[in-house]
């Protein structure tokens, strides 16, 4: 036999619905409580059971599916991966150098990771439309943001 | 009712209404344009700029993006074969073919005529038929809304498409456990944090949307390797002719009508949706239509093209019903709205039409304006506009991505939300390969706290007894409908129903307005 997208679904979700009731139980709940017709645990043990209930039928079902397998080989999870991490480190940098520097450094990562060489097309694309949307926050609609860890450590407060 | 049309339409006439109105219908026209986006990332994008408009505009803002964006998926379609959106599928059936014969000016026309048409007697029919719902459901009580609740999610999951009821289910289920992540409503216990602070609001909708669909829709695009295609194929500058003859009016002019009816009633029906809609309009249009004109269905007929553009619009509008007069969203778009309107301190429902007139009726009637302005202004700058095709997307790409976190961060000025979103999208990745329907579970998560307090409301009147499902009639009724909506997809496949579904409802998901 052999896996196809409905089994994995389905032990996936069987797997979430099991790990989401074991700490449905867990939910702390005031003195009595547990006695109350409707209580802080009471719809998240429901959801886990219901979602157990449809995995389970899901992997029962699963082999009359007639969905095909994706083809994992044409997918670029490389770049994906590549794109993600660039967002978490622009994640990183907004506390540590600030909106507008992360801002150009998140363009001009996510031209180059796409494909993009030239210099000049890098540049043009991403500072003067970093420095305008700066702008237009900070001066404009007078949104306060950090100037960052970094550079209040190198000019001072 | 006529003093709050007054109220609305004194809003909606307001300069600065009618502006959002405007930038709504050409920023949605844009984005919806492009392709794999949709109007549920459009109207997802558009919310961190909402916030800082008064509800009645915010409200008003997204449905000019909802409108925009259909309008630019029908653009985009035609144009490069591209839907933007999964209800404009089916407009490229016969757009595209007619622009490959040089008229795509002529099919382009016809589609925002129809657009408009759809658009117009679905407002039309929304401002006598949501007032009069929103008086009925004046008298539903918390039994009610739990079982109204319970026939939204199911129908959601009963329309989504062969194959995929189980998956729609199970995603409906994951988006009520993820509503369930942070501090209880009702008695203020932390659940599901794991002693993070960051989630003791519990997971924002704004931040859900964002990642589930604007984040994972283009990073879908670049993992398909679709973010090196050249979509442009054709000349923008020489579209042909944008008049239609007399004799072609007369001949798609009842499509228009049908279809414009036939849309509406699709789209009030909870998760049926604009993609449905534009289906079945097209396929009973070609049933309806004699055999020689049958047969050019597909090679760029315009009673194929018109059907699906005004039974979408349509649908759009209806979509709006049980929003407003029930508070129940009945697709992914307005899931998202009714998010916004939340986030607003206005609870959709019965009350909204008594408690908030000015933003009821405002919306109704800007949705009007948003037909005109998609006709009068964004259909003579289209040349113009799908000159924004040309933008590489190796520069586009990185720039959604940057819109669609800052949007998320703008809010709440907390790296954490950047961390989450990076997160769910990988997790909404996985899921979409697995086939896993997104719009079922935004519509979860956002009702999941409604729901929760409805139930708890109507088991502690009850007693705790599961009774109050059948004791009140109207509640039984809803439940039954409920029960008949799931089992349908199931029925249907014995009785030869579904004729309709396979390829068109599996895409449903992408972009579902």
């Amino acid at each position: 036999m052999t896996l196809n997208k409905d089994h994995i679904g389905g032990l996936i979700f069987l797997t979430i619905s099991v790990v989401y009731g074991y700490y449905a139980y867990e939910i702390r709940m005031f003195p009595g409580d547990q006695f109350e017709p409707f209580n802080a645990q009471t719809l998240p043990i429901a959801l886990a059971w219901v979602g157990g209930l449809i995995s389970l039928v899901m992997l029962a079902t699963a082999g009359r599916s007639e969905e095909p397998n994706p083809n994992l080989a044409q997918l670029n999870f490389l770049l994906v991966g590549k794109l993600m991490v660039l967002v978490w480190l622009f994640a990183q940098a907004l506390s540590w150098i600030g909106f507008l520097a992360s801002t150009i450094l998140f363009l001009i990562v996510g031209y180059w990771i796409l494909g993009e060489r030239n210099p000049r097309i890098l540049l043009l694309a991403s500072v003067p439309f970093a420095v305008g949307f700066w702008l237009l926050l900070a001066k404009v609609l007078d949104i306060y943001l950090a100037p960052g860890k970094f550079w209040q450590m190198v000019l001072g407060a | 009712m006529w003093d709050g049309i007054f109220t609305g339409l004194t809003t909606a006439v307001a300069p600065f209404n009618i502006m959002m109105v405007v930038v709504g219908c050409f920023c949605g026209t844009f984005i919806g344009m492009l392709p794999g986006l949709g109007p549920i990332s459009a109207v997802a994008l558009m919310i961190p700029i909402t916030y800082g408009l008064d509800p009645s505009s915010g409200i008003i803002l997204m449905a000019g993006v909802y409108y925009g964006a259909v309008f630019g998926g029908s653009t985009s379609s035609i144009l490069i074969n591209a839907p933007g959106c999964s209800s404009t599928v089916v407009t490229a059936f016969d757009g595209y073919p007619m622009a490959q014969q040089g008229q795509a000016g002529k099919a382009l026309a016809l589609a925002a005529y129809c657009s408009f048409t759809g658009g117009t007697i679905g407002a039309l029919i929304l401002l006598v038929a949501a007032p009069a719902l929103a008086t009925v459901s004046l008298s539903f009580q918390s039994s009610d809304y739990f079982a109204l609740m319970v026939l939204g999610l199911s129908a959601v999951a009963a329309f989504s498409g062969k194959g995929q009821v189980l998956k729609a289910l199970l995603m409906t289920i994951f988006g009520l456990m993820i509503a369930t992540i942070g501090t209880d409503v009702i008695y203020g216990i932390p659940r599901f944090t794991f002693g993070n602070l960051d989630l003791i609001d519990g997971i924002s909708f704004l931040l859900l949307a964002m990642a589930t669909f604007a984040l994972a829709e283009v990073v879908m695009t670049v993992l398909k390797g679709e973010h090196k295609e050249d979509d442009v194929p054709m000349d923008m500058s020489s579209l042909g002719s944008m008049k239609l003859s007399k004799e072609e009016v007369k001949h798609v002019a009842p499509t228009a009508g049908r279809s414009s009816l036939f849309g509406f009633l699709v789209g009030v029906l909870p998760g049926a949706g604009a993609t449905i809609a534009a289906f079945l309009a097209y396929g009973v249009e070609r049933n309806l239509a004699p055999r020689a004109i049958k047969d050019k269905f597909g090679k760029g007929a315009l009673r194929g093209l018109a059907a699906p553009e005004a039974a979408n619009n349509a649908a759009s509008t209806g979509s709006f019903v049980p929003l407003l007069t029930l508070g129940i969203p009945g697709s992914g778009t307005t899931a998202i709205m009714l998010g916004a309107l939340i986030a607003y301190g206005i609870q959709p429902g019965p009350r909204l039409f008594v408690d908030n007139p000015e933003v009821f009726w405002s919306v109704i009637i800007s949705m009007y304006f948003g037909n005109i302005v998609l006709l009068i202004l964004n259909l003579p700058l289209i040349p113009y506009i799908s000159r924004l095709l040309i933008i590489p997307r190796p520069i586009l790409i990185p720039l959604i991505l940057f819109f669609s976190i800052t949007g998320v961060y703008l809010v709440s000025f907390n790296s954490f939300d950047i961390e989450l979103m990076v997160l769910i999208t990988v997790v909404a990745i996985f899921l979409r390969l697995l086939s896993f329907p997104m719009a079922p579970m935004l519509l979860g998560f956002i009702l999941g706290g409604m729901m929760e307090t409805n139930l708890s409301r109507a088991l502690i009147i009850s007693d705790g007894s599961l009774a109050f499902l059948w004791e009140r009639p109207l509640t039984a009724l809803i439940m039954s409908i409920a029960i008949i909506a799931l089992l349908l997809p199931i029925l249907g496949r014995y009785i030869g129903l579904k004729r309709f579904s396979a390829d068109s409802l599996v895409v449903a998901d992408k972009g579902e307005g």
